[in-house]
């Protein structure tokens, strides 16, 4: 009869999930905008991507891309909505509606056919000038030959920069020397003066440049690093990238658009308007094409990162409850000093988010006292954050618990002949743990939940892997899996807990 | 908890038995007290709860200490079990002396010292105190097995004895949720009983129960009388304490206003106030 009741609370639990997901999920399908009656022009962007987009000494959201959108906006007649956004949620941001574009120094190479396009406005690439006679034409022909970038330029970093690709660095191994300069005059005095043999910058300068300085020099169509920034529209929101590059246009045309560039020292680098800069604005997929994301793979994805989170919440209750245990001792001591030093514990621990406490244990040893970490310190780091800080929740309510235990416990308990060490061991903890179940239980179920929190130190746990996927395919259904499963756990958690609840079987008189 | 802190200085443990070498002659020393209490002071904060008592409990004596509310009794009562530490007096169960008066204030014996004397006296508290996460069984024996260290087999005996006694063998596998309040009052005094204590303490064992209970209580405390058990036993009950008790101590005001056998104090009170507190009761 018991076991039947069980049961049938189970199916009941499980058929309000479904019924709630397949709610949520049908609900999502009949949004459409009408491209009509817009209003506003909301531009998601990364706040931290200088001089492009980012937040300023004043606290304002500013950049080259905002101005821009600014005067799209103005032109247009709509209100600009400037929306930070976290980078990884981009396309979920997009895909949902919530943003209308992403502008934002967004390098298309790599990304075409993933979005809707504006034309390309700013090119970084880095090209390689050569004077006009010279035998060089091929990158490869650089070899033995010494090229010069200016110091601390995106060139140089193309070389030897962290993000400098394989093909670059062996580049970079084949030049006789790799010559920095301060400026882009005594460059050009090198090559003339033949004590150099080609220069590195930036596609913008370079052209500007040869230009200037007549015909005595020449662009290599090779390029060392391509990379062009656009507007990022929703694949197949054909008609507001239009409604924003005819304004765009608009804005080259009259010289707005490289009053702006200038403003942020970027007139170098624009190339609205330049040749070759639509390509990725003219392949054009009409409708968005699904990636077809498996409903079965999404969920052997995440079975996979179960098993990290099962870990984190194991390994996190194998040592809380203990310390707990061992803190509460220490702020229930008779001796003033310890029972403070636990009462500041206790504060912090509870006073602050948890998710900064992780990041503090993680990069604490380093930037406090300089050490080096290991790379499977990130897993310690984990279970260390989360172990000390449930340690300080578990302490207080083992507190709650022993406190609330009759004073006539301890007095039979004395009178009986018992130890100090007896009375807690056989008399209080016993009478403390069940009083203690119902708010564990609690803990327990939020620990569930908050082992996604781990995502803040990179640690692959289910709901980090969840949110890779959902981003990868552009789908919302791998966090709908993501949501069952950690559902389905804490439903089991709390039946376990049930089950333990009803073994104590007896009762406080 | 205001247990007595076990004090690291000990104190000489044979008062008592010097006593009874010097005064070898005296009648007083002749039959050695099982507890002898000497001018016990307590105060809480500026509240003087004991203000100078002195009693003795010879063996096989049934003792009751009456009083009205606030009269010291019950702190008197937790001074003697050691659950709370007095501030003077002399302390001495069995020759073994427990507490010492040192220039006017009480010192304690060492701890193994009041191990010992802690397992001379038994008490049974005014709330039950069971353990509720023990079966009956277990609040019986697991003190003798755990802390006196006797064989099991011995100890379940005798515990068996003693719940057939009490009448609630039937609900040795019970916890005490599922007793009523006079039950647990009986497995509180097997429990105590168990330790097999020369002295016991009730601490007004009936005021938590419905007077027609208090009457199983009686007739088992009445049969522990027969048996010549030692007992003190703090109440409110006049009735009680009559039926039960060979000698009434009077307290109020942290003193003893009257002691005596029952038929004198109760029905003969020489004392005003004892006069007053038996009038008071009996209009009740």
């Amino acid at each position: 009869m018991k076991r039947n009741k069980t049961k049938r609370r189970a199916l009941w639990g499980m058929m309000l999930v479904i019924l709630l997901v397949v709610g949520m999920v049908s609900g999502c399908g009949k949004k459409k905008t009408s491209e009509l009656e817009r209003k506003q022009f909301i531009v998601g962007f990364d706040a931290s991507f200088p001089p492009y987009g980012y937040k300023d000494d004043n606290g304002e959201y500013v950049g080259f891309d905002l101005d821009l959108a600014q005067e799209v906006c103005a032109r247009n007649g709509w209100e600009l909505v400037k929306q930070p956004i976290d980078w990884d949620s981009k396309d979920m941001e997009l895909n949902s509606g919530a943003i209308d574009c992403i502008w934002n120094g967004f390098t298309i190479n790599g990304r075409e056919g993933k979005y809707t396009w504006s034309k390309a406005y700013v090119d970084n690439s880095q090209v390689v000038i050569v004077k006009a006679d010279s035998q060089i034409e091929t990158l490869s022909d650089l070899a033995g030959k010494i090229v010069i970038v200016q110091a601390d330029s995106s060139a140089l970093a193309a070389f030897t920069g962290a993000d400098a690709t394989k093909e670059n660095i062996d580049l970079a191994h084949s030049f006789q020397t790799l010559q920095q300069v301060s400026d882009y005059n005594s460059a050009f005095l090198n090559l003339e003066s033949g004590s150099a043999d080609a220069i590195c910058m930036d596609i913008g300068v370079a052209l500007y440049e040869v230009t200037q300085r007549g015909s005595g020099f020449k662009v290599l169509s090779e390029e060392v690093s391509s990379e062009q920034y656009g507007i990022g529209f929703k694949l197949g929101n054909v008609e507001l990238r239009n409604q924003v590059q005819t304004a765009l246009d608009a804005m080259e045309e009259d010289g707005t658009f490289a009053q702006i560039a200038d403003l942020w020292g970027l007139s170098g680098s624009i190339c609205l308007g330049r040749e070759g800069t639509d390509t990725a604005y003219l392949q054009d997929a009409g409708e968005t094409e699904n990636s077809g994301s498996s409903l079965s793979g999404v969920i052997k994805e995440l079975a996979m990162g179960m098993g990290a989170s099962l870990l984190i919440f194991f390994l996190t209750i194998l040592f809380s409850l203990p310390l707990g245990l061992l803190i509460m001792t220490i702020r229930r001591s008779k001796i003033w000093l310890l029972q403070w030093l636990a009462r500041i514990y206790i504060s912090i621990m509870r006073g602050t988010p948890l998710m900064l406490q992780l990041l503090v244990v993680f990069f604490g040893p380093y930037y406090v006292f300089g050490l080096q970490v290991s790379a499977e310190f990130r897993f310690y780091a984990v279970i260390l954050g989360f172990s000390l800080n449930y340690a300080a929740y578990f302490a207080e309510i083992f507190r709650a618990g022993v406190e609330g235990i009759p004073r006539g416990q301890k007095e039979a308990a004395f009178i009986l002949g018992y130890s100090n060490v007896q009375t807690f061991w056989k008399i209080t903890f016993p009478q403390m743990v069940k009083r203690v179940i119902p708010p564990v239980t609690n803990e327990i179920i939020t620990l569930v939940k908050d082992t996604s929190l781990a995502f803040a130190l990179a640690y692959t746990e289910m709901f980090t892997i969840a949110k890779q996927t959902a981003a990868a395919q552009a789908s919302i259904m791998p966090l709908f899996v993501a949501g069952l499963f950690y559902y389905v756990f804490n439903f089991i958690v709390a039946l376990a807990m049930e089950r333990v609840e009803k073994t104590i079987s007896w009762k406080i008189v | 908890m205001h247990f007595v802190a076990m004090n690291s200085r000990a104190v000489n443990s044979n008062v008592g038995l010097n006593c009874y070498r010097e005064n070898i002659d005296e009648m007083e020393c002749e039959k050695m007290a099982l507890l002898q209490i000497d001018h016990i002071k307590k105060s809480f904060g500026e509240l003087e709860v004991l203000k100078d008592i002195s009693m003795k409990v010879e063996e096989g004596e049934v003792v009751s200490i009456l009083g009205p509310s606030g009269s010291g009794k019950s702190t008197l009562l937790r001074c003697a079990t050691l659950l709370e530490t007095m501030d003077d007096g002399t302390l001495i169960y069995d020759g073994k002396t427990a507490a010492e008066s040192v220039d006017g204030r009480a010192v304690y014996a060492s701890k193994q010292q009041l191990g010992e004397i802690k397992n001379t006296y038994g008490l049974v508290f005014q709330n039950f105190n069971l353990f509720p996460h023990y079966t009956v069984q277990k609040n019986v024996t697991d003190a003798p097995i755990h802390v006196q260290k006797r064989s099991r087999a011995e100890v379940e005996k005798k515990a068996e004895q003693l719940l057939k006694k009490v009448g609630l063998w039937e609900k040795k596998n019970a916890y005490p949720y599922q007793l009523s309040g006079g039950q647990q009052q009986r497995v509180a005094i097997a429990r105590a009983l168990a330790m097999e204590p020369k002295l016991l303490f009730f601490d007004e064992p009936t005021s938590a129960l419905d007077p027609e209970i208090t009457a199983g209580i009686l007739k088992v405390l009445k049969q522990l009388a027969m048996e010549k058990m030692t007992m003190v036993i703090v109440t409110h009950e006049i009735d009680f304490a009559r039926k039960v008790s060979g000698k009434v101590v009077f307290m109020d005001g942290g003193l003893i206003v009257e002691q005596g056998r029952p038929e004198d104090v109760i029905d003969h009170p020489d004392n005003e106030r004892t006069r007053m507190f038996l009038q008071k009761l009996e209009k009740q």
